[in-house]
């Protein structure tokens, strides 16, 4: 039924949504199909509005980032890509352009996009990946929450922190030098807060996806995680601390495959993806944080956060981070 | 149907060693005949039967049942089990504990596609011919040792099989069923004009149900023949002793003389039956079987093949006594009517036709 | 029949290799490639970083004890609950049977969490309940240890170690106990002296197979031992891969290439250990019911026991379940929680149409797959008993080869593999990856089966006429009912709920259960996971089921 009414709904506006040139939109219907590979979740909704709009089949496949660059790699080293448009951290998209995985485009609909989200003519960055600290509000009044990262190696927050692992967690470590890179003042000051933080004795898990769940519970009282989970987890007494400093975050890239069997329909694809209408509806389901201008997620506060992206690190930088952490941790 | 065995030799490997349990076995096995195994356990009796019906692959040899040629190493014919047409009773009489006795019997037709009213007519006439009519839809794990036993015998029967093999199917049973399914198989294997393969350690088994008794030993046919015959006139001391029990005593020739050959032992002088085949100094085994041992009390005698000596031991067994005379330094098993006078500790004389004085070679 | 079986055992060695050599050759190569693909410049430095690493001996140390102990715990447990089951006049024995599979058919993460929510140390359910007891007030059972691992995963692996040894006791041939008895032997006396020791392959069987699953598993080492920073082997290697976007599979592969060598050894000496004892024949002809023990006065205290162990150790975490899917969010059982309760997560997932569509595939994949595995294990288990040549000690290894590689790394094996075949991105990958990969979960209980089936039985019917495929049909097969139907429902529960394969294999179109659990899980949602898991937990009983009454149907042996 809900459906329905998305497909009902997307009929009528279609003309006015977004206006793709009718030569490439003949031609990606000629193709009928689009294959989009992509480590973000809960984007079904998106992909319906897509079909319905541009009555192609888009079909969307979802690979963990921790399997997608061997995946698409593979594949494409096979000669067996199936994908007609990737979509992942920019790191990995900046490895498979490396790898000639990727073909030029740019888009019309990402015209109005800060500039620095295009720094070659192939990846387009679109969002970030932003990390905050999110707090059960049953258990820590707004005003006890941490005002500044630093707030975090106060002992009052000792065995009550949960975060993904530093020694593991590429995301995780990114955000830590980014920390050091955009924050602190010194690298002293930097270290100073890791001990900290480390002496509080956080909790560790594999990634972001288990972080929330133990402060819904009340069995951890702060994460270091993302404030999206405000909205997917809705609702859960969860907020965010809003920082005086900024939010930083990994930027997410899309981009059209170099061995495409469908490129006008994937062009017409990543045209569809970039529009603001496509961007405030990923804003608004699932809170991502997106770089169409005037888009927020519907989080209180969230349109005044500065949220910025994070260098990408080499593999070796992470690796040899991730090491360091593991001391400062003191883990195995 | 006759079979013929060639050459036939079969070889395990187990840890590093080779066992010959088939030792270049060449045997033939006449039509329509009771035939028996007979031989100490481990001595490849059941391999040998095993191979017969398909059950091992021999290292080499050739085996027929009738004109059929069921294996041959040479010319690489090796025909399966199922296709030998062969009947079996194993000695675990390997029932099918997931069907009743029907079907238990009405298998070995049910694989050559029989119509089912005609299984069901021979399955009951088989069971009637091993008494077990209306046993039917028993379960075949609520049946006693001897219903088990005589529906295996049922099943291996049911398809008039050219030949049916038996290995030890005996050896489960009290003793007093055994004797009875011992007299019982003979005459229904009789009535049947059927060519029986029957394997067994029992001595008495095999002389009573056999018309050709083969005896085995260390993967070899020792010696072949008719019950009677083999006891009486075996020529190998393993198959004399292992047949009946006998005092084998070791003997010298001394001279062959016109009717009889003479021999030396720690007993005295022997007279025994003549073996034409023997020279003077021939080192022999003297085998006297007790239940030709004639005693007799009284002092000493000069006859031929009369001896003195001390009764040691005597046991009443019923049907006679059993007991032991001492002899020199020998001790002799001996056999006496259970009317007998003679007693522990007399002086008696034994007395042995020179026909029952049995040279046998080692 | 010699002819036919030396032409069995070259074929099924060749399928088996097939399917299980293949994705490790793989990852073979790409463990000495450089790069991230198979097939890259010769390199050893995979292997050096691999082996190097300073932390590995505390590491081996670590598994050693949580792989031991965990096997320990699922083969104890499931002796018990068996024993019980086949052999005494216990109570509810339906109930036991449902409760030993359970854990069978709950995603491994799920369990592992449900047990996080119990039992960790802040504010975990039961440490909550017993700090109500004076005295106890300052109590914190800690699920983030070794010995919460150990627990954990003992009771993951139960099912298996439960399904193998249930069919050894109830075909156990009672003369050998009755024989004991009658030398004076005490019940407890026989127990120890004749029935363990006679069951001793099935136990070993049991025993071992925990050994491998526990050594490649991944659910209980990252949710419950990264958070207690214990590692194991599993979670090293996801370590050691998962720092950077570049996940290195080649360098897993490497580490886990000593996992491998250890399951093939294990599997080694276990054979070594059996090969004398697997002769052991327990069905007789002169028939196989066990007579049951009667437990008189303990007849319900016993029953209290196990009911209420088996209460805490597995209902109560399907509870949680039940629980998590139903509140709106992670929240511990209160007036407020019990009021919030929806069926919110329920609804959701399922208006979604890939869950109903993986729902769908993964039903096909647990019949059909388990179905074309369990008759594949019926031949790999005759050659492994029936023949037991060298070969058939071959084949034996190539039956776990997959299964022993950790499971993260064996899954990029085989879309390594699968890519070179037209096969890649079809439901098929899914199929023949599951049954190359799960395969000694029919062949275990189905060479357990076959050990207890005298030959005789089977020549007999080469006697009477019978070629190999009517012996099988109408004499091995149904007596084997019991290994069989144990064999499909380990295979069948395994495929609905497999992850590790289908996280890499699957795609649009085929989506199965596992991953959209593994798409909630990463998104955090426990909810939608929650109810998904109970949904999968109803189609695998279901399944359970079925294969119970089908096998009580074609079991023809009368009472
Ligand atoms: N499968 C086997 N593996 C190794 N040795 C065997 C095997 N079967 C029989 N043997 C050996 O072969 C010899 C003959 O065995 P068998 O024919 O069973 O003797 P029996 O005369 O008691 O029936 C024995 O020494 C036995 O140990
Ligand atoms: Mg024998």
């Amino acid at each position: 039924m809900k459906r329905l009414l998305i497909v009902f709904l997307a009929l009528i506006i279609v003309p006015s949504a977004f206006a793709a040139d009718s030569d490439l939109v003949q031609k990606a219907k000629a193709e009928g199909q689009v294959s989009f590979y992509a480590n973000m979740t809960a984007i079904a909704p998106i992909m319906d509005v897509f079909n319905a709009q541009t009555g192609l089949a888009g079909k969307y496949t979802r690979i963990s980032t921790s399997k997608f660059l061997a995946t698409v790699l593979t594949e494409y080293q096979a000669g067996k890509l199936m994908a007609d448009v990737l979509q992942a951290p920019l790191p990995v998209m900046q490895m498979l352009k490396a790898k000639g995985v990727l073909a030029p485009y740019t888009s019309a609909s990402a015209a109005d996009y800060p500039a620095w989200t295009r720094q070659d003519d192939q990846i387009q960055t679109f969002g970030i990946e932003y990390v905050g600290l999110i707090y059960n509000k049953e258990l820590v009044k707004a005003a006890d929450a941490p005002k500044r990262y630093e707030d975090l190696t106060d002992p009052r927050w000792k065995n009550k922190i949960v975060m993904a692992n530093p020694a593991s967690h590429a995301t995780t470590i990114s955000w830590l030098v980014g920390l050091k890179e955009n924050v602190f003042k010194s690298e002293d000051k930097w270290m100073e807060f890791l001990k900290g933080l480390a002496a509080n004795r956080p909790m560790l898990v594999k990634s972001f996806g288990p972080t929330p769940a133990p402060v819904e519970s009340g069995e951890k009282h702060i994460a270091i995680s993302m404030p999206k989970y405000i909205i997917t987890k809705a609702p859960a007494p969860l907020d965010w601390a809003r920082l005086e400093q900024p939010l930083m975050g990994t930027p997410r890239g899309i981009a059209i495959s170099s061995s495409a069997k469908n490129p006008n329909a994937a062009k017409l694809f990543m045209d569809f993806w970039l529009t603001k209408k496509a961007m405030a509806k990923l804003s608004a389901e699932v809170g991502e944080y997106v770089l169409a201008p005037g888009v927020f997620p519907p989080i209180d506060g969230m349109d005044k956060a500065k949220v910025i992206p994070i260098r990408t690190l080499s593999e070796k930088e992470i690796s040899s981070y991730g090491t360091m952490f593991k001391k400062i941790f003191k883990l195995h | 149907m006759e079979i013929k065995i060639t050459n036939l030799s079969k070889y395990y490997y187990s840890g590093g060693k080779t066992i010959k349990a088939l030792d270049n076995v060449s045997l033939s096995i006449p039509a329509n005949r009771i035939f028996t195994l007979l031989g100490p356990s481990g001595c490849g009796k059941t391999t040998l039967l095993r191979c017969i019906v398909g059950l091992e692959a021999p290292d080499t040899g050739e085996i027929k049942i009738g004109e059929d040629t069921v294996l041959s190493t040479e010319e690489n014919i090796f025909v399966p089990t199922e296709n030998r047409g062969l009947g079996m009773v194993f000695q675990t009489y390997a029932i099918w504990p997931h069907m009743d006795v029907f079907n238990n019997v009405a298998y070995p037709l049910q694989t050559r596609k029989v119509p089912k009213d005609v299984i069901r007519s021979k399955v009951e006439k088989t069971l009637r011919f091993v008494q077990l009519e209306g046993f039917e839809d028993r379960p075949a794990t609520k049946l006693s040792g001897g219903q088990q036993q005589r529906v295996a015998l049922a099943r291996a029967l049911v398809a008039e099989p050219k030949v049916i093999l038996f290995d030890e199917p005996l050896s489960n049973l009290d003793a007093k069923l055994r004797e009875e399914t011992r007299k019982d198989l003979r005459i229904f294997l009789t009535e049947l004009q059927i060519t029986a393969i029957y394997v067994t350690h029992d001595r008495i088994e095999a002389l009573s149900l056999s018309d050709i008794v083969a005896v085995m030993n260390g993967g070899q046919i020792v010696e072949m023949g008719e019950p009677r015959d083999i006891y009486l006139n075996s020529n190998h001391r393993f198959v004399a002793d292992f047949i009946g029990r006998t005092n084998l005593i070791e003997a010298k020739v001394t001279a062959q003389e016109e009717s009889v050959t003479k021999v030396d032992c720690a007993i005295g002088s022997f007279a025994c039956r003549k073996r034409a085949d023997l020279n003077p100094g021939d080192n022999v085994t003297l085998c006297l079987r007790p239940e030709f041992i004639r005693l007799k009390r009284g002092g000493a005698s000069e006859a031929q093949n009369v001896f003195n000596g001390q009764i040691e031991s005597l046991v009443f067994i019923g049907e006679a006594f059993e007991g032991e005379i001492k002899i020199r330094e020998s001790q002799i098993f001996i056999k006496t009517e259970p009317d007998s006078d003679i007693r522990v500790g007399d002086s008696a004389n034994f007395a042995v036709d020179p026909d029952h004085c049995l040279l046998v070679i080692r | 029949m010699v002819n036919k079986r030396s032409v069995l055992t070259p074929a099924l060695i060749a399928l088996v290799g097939f399917l299980t050599v293949c994705p490790v050759v793989m990852l073979i190569f790409g463990s000495f490639s450089t790069g991230l693909g198979a097939f890259g410049e010769f390199t050893l430095d995979k292997y050096i970083q691999g082996y190097t690493d300073p932390e590995l001996g505390g590491i081996i140390l670590n598994t050693i004890i949580f792989v031991l102990g965990s096997s320990f715990v699922a083969t104890g447990l499931a002796l018990l609950l068996a024993y019980l089951n086949t052999r005494t006049d216990i109570p509810f024995k339906f109930m036991f049977r449902i409760i030993s599979i359970i854990p069978m058919m709950i995603p491994h993460i799920l369990f592992s969490v449900s047990w996080v929510l119990l039992l960790n140390p802040s504010n975990g359910l039961i440490n909550l309940f017993l700090r109500q007891i004076p005295g106890l007030e300052n109590l914190a059972i800690n699920i983030y240890s070794l010995p919460g691992m150990i627990l954990v995963e003992g009771l993951l692996d139960l099912p298996i170690a439960y399904l193998i040894l249930a069919p050894a006791m109830a075909s156990f041939d009672i003369s050998l106990e009755e024989s004991s008895k009658v030398c004076g032997g005490s019940t407890l006396r026989t127990l120890f002296r004749v029935t363990l020791p006679v069951l001793r392959p099935a136990i070993l069987a049991a025993f071992i197979l925990s050994l491998v699953r526990s050594l490649a598993s991944f659910a209980v080492p990252s949710v419950i031992g990264m958070p207690g920073r214990i590692y194991v082997l599993a979670t090293h290697i996801y370590q050691s891969i998962a720092t950077g976007f570049a996940a290195d599979f080649g360098k897993a592969a490497a580490i886990g290439m000593s996992v491998l060598a250890t399951s093939i050894t294990l599997i080694y000496v276990y054979r070594y250990l059996t090969s004398e004892s697997e002769k052991y024949v327990t069905i007789s002809s002169r028939g196989y019911r066990p007579s049951v023990i009667e437990l008189k006065g303990a007849r319900y205290p016993m029953f209290g026991l196990v009911g209420i162990l088996s209460m805490i150790l597995i209902v109560l975490p399907v509870l949680v379940l039940l629980y998590t899917s139903m509140v709106p969010y992670s929240m511990i059982p209160s007036a407020k929680a019990f009021s919030m309760m929806s069926w919110k997560h329920w609804i959701e997932v399922i208006n979604d149409p890939i869950s109903l569509l993986s729902l769908k595939n993964s039903v096909f994949l647990g019949v059909f797959g388990a179905t074309l595995g369990v008759t594949l294990s019926i031949f790999v288990a005759y050659v492994i008993v029936k023949v037991r040549s060298h070969a058939s000690g071959l084949l034996e290894s190539l039956s776990f080869l997959s299964f022993s590689f950790p499971g993260i790394v064996i899954g990029v094996g085989f879309m390594w593999f699968f890519v070179r075949t037209p096969l890649y991105a079809t439901i098929w990958t899914l199929l023949i990856g599951y049954i190359a990969t799960y395969l000694p979960y029919g062949v275990r209980p189905l060479t357990s089966a076959f050990v207890q089936v005298h030959s005789h039985l089977e020549e007999s019917s080469q006697v009477c006429g019978a070629g190999p495929f009517t012996t099988m049909r109408r004499i091995v097969i149904p007596l084997l009912i019991p290994g069989i139907v144990s064999g499909w429902i380990l295979m069948a529960t395994m495929f609905v709920r497999e992850l590790t394969l289908s996280v890499v294999l699957s795609r649009p179109g085929t989506e199965v259960l596992a991953v959209q659990i593994f798409r909630f899980a990463e998104d955090g949602l426990w909810g939608q996971l929650s109810a998904l898991g109970i949904m999968m937990i109803i189609i695998s009983t279901a399944l359970v089921l079925l294969a119970t009454l089908v096998g009580m149907k074609f079991k023809p042996v009368e009472e």
